[in-house]
């Protein structure tokens, strides 16, 4: 095979890339959820709001 | 579960795109076997431009409807575009070096439209951060989404419409889809991979649509939280304001 080297870095961060940015991608999304979670948690705790004062 | 089961399925057909085009497609006579990066290049290159189209069309329905679902898709369609894009330009150098003996000419009308189109992408998802009012946010970034779209007609016809060092396009002439010149197991590759490509594209653009409205909903939740808070501390009198005048 000729210009191996291109081929390899062509290939390997073309699809290296797509693969961290999907792994990162969900990370980010579970992370989210999580937080989402927590802060609708938080709000159903809360005391309610006196609209009166 | 639905969304898991397409990135598995883009996952092994990226695998199977790319054996085939490293291991089963000859290479080509004159270029050798820098000529497999273009199944690749190709295709993310085709995926960077129509995730700018895609990133123009949510910001057109956002400024019509102001649904910032829109936004959403918008803004996905455009991190997306921003990485198959780069990824264009990063297969065409690795292409372009062993071919035409260099990485990047900025002369060539392509070249330079695209890093073009990847610099105005930047710019677009760092304009979002400049405000933290979503309507606002997404009405500059829709503006801006439309410009970026502009380039993309220009991109695919500087071939045409001014020399350098690019081949012209892949399909300028629609009778070349139903009959292409190259041999049938090169265009068996481009379309192999693109369809990979496809199905990557679609599960990185719903998981990163999802994050966006998730990001959009607690954005959301903490103006509210601080409205209340600020309603709970007005309505609460301070221990100041109790304690009596000496």
């Amino acid at each position: 095979m000729s210009d191996v080297g291109f081929v390899i870095a062509g290939y390997g961060v073309i699809l290296g890339g797509a693969a961290i940015y999907a792994a990162t991608l969900v990370r980010r999304l579970r992370a989210a959820r999580e937080a989402s979670l927590r802060i609708r948690e938080q709000a159903e705790q809360a005391p309610p709001v006196d609209r009166t004062a | 579960m639905k969304t898991r089961i397409l990135g598995i399925v883009g996952l092994l057909a990226v695998i199977g795109a790319s054996v085939f085009g490293l291991f089963v497609v000859p290479a080509d006579l004159n270029q050798g076997d820098a000529q497999r990066i273009m199944y690749p290049h190709v295709a993310s290159a085709w995926l960077g431009e129509l995730s700018f189209g895609l990133t123009a069309l949510a910001g057109i329905g956002y400024l019509w409807r102001r649904d910032l679902r829109l936004d959403a898709v918008a803004h996905a369609a455009a991190e997306v575009g921003v990485l198959f894009t780069a990824f264009a330009i990063w297969g065409g150098m690795m292409w372009g070096r062993p071919v035409w003996g260099v990485f990047w000419q900025w002369e060539d009308p392509r070249l330079a439209t695209t890093a073009l189109l990847l610099a105005l992408g930047i710019g677009y998802l760092l304009l979002r951060r400049l405000t933290d009012d979503p309507a606002r946010r997404a009405t500059r970034a829709a503006v801006v989404g439309v410009i970026a779209a502009l380039d993309i007609p220009i991109i695919h016809f500087s071939v045409i419409w001014w020399r350098g060092l690019h081949q012209g396009a892949t399909f300028g002439d629609p009778a070349k889809i139903l009959h292409p010149s190259a041999p049938g197991l090169f265009v068996i590759a481009l379309m192999g991979m693109l369809s990979a490509f496809t199905i990557v594209w679609c599960y990185l653009m719903i998981r990163r649509y999802q994050l966006a409205r998730l990001d959009w909903q607690m954005e959301e939740h903490g103006r509210l939280g601080r409205i209340s808070a600020a309603r709970r501390a007005a309505s609460v009198p301070s221990p100041a304001a109790e304690e009596p005048a000496r």
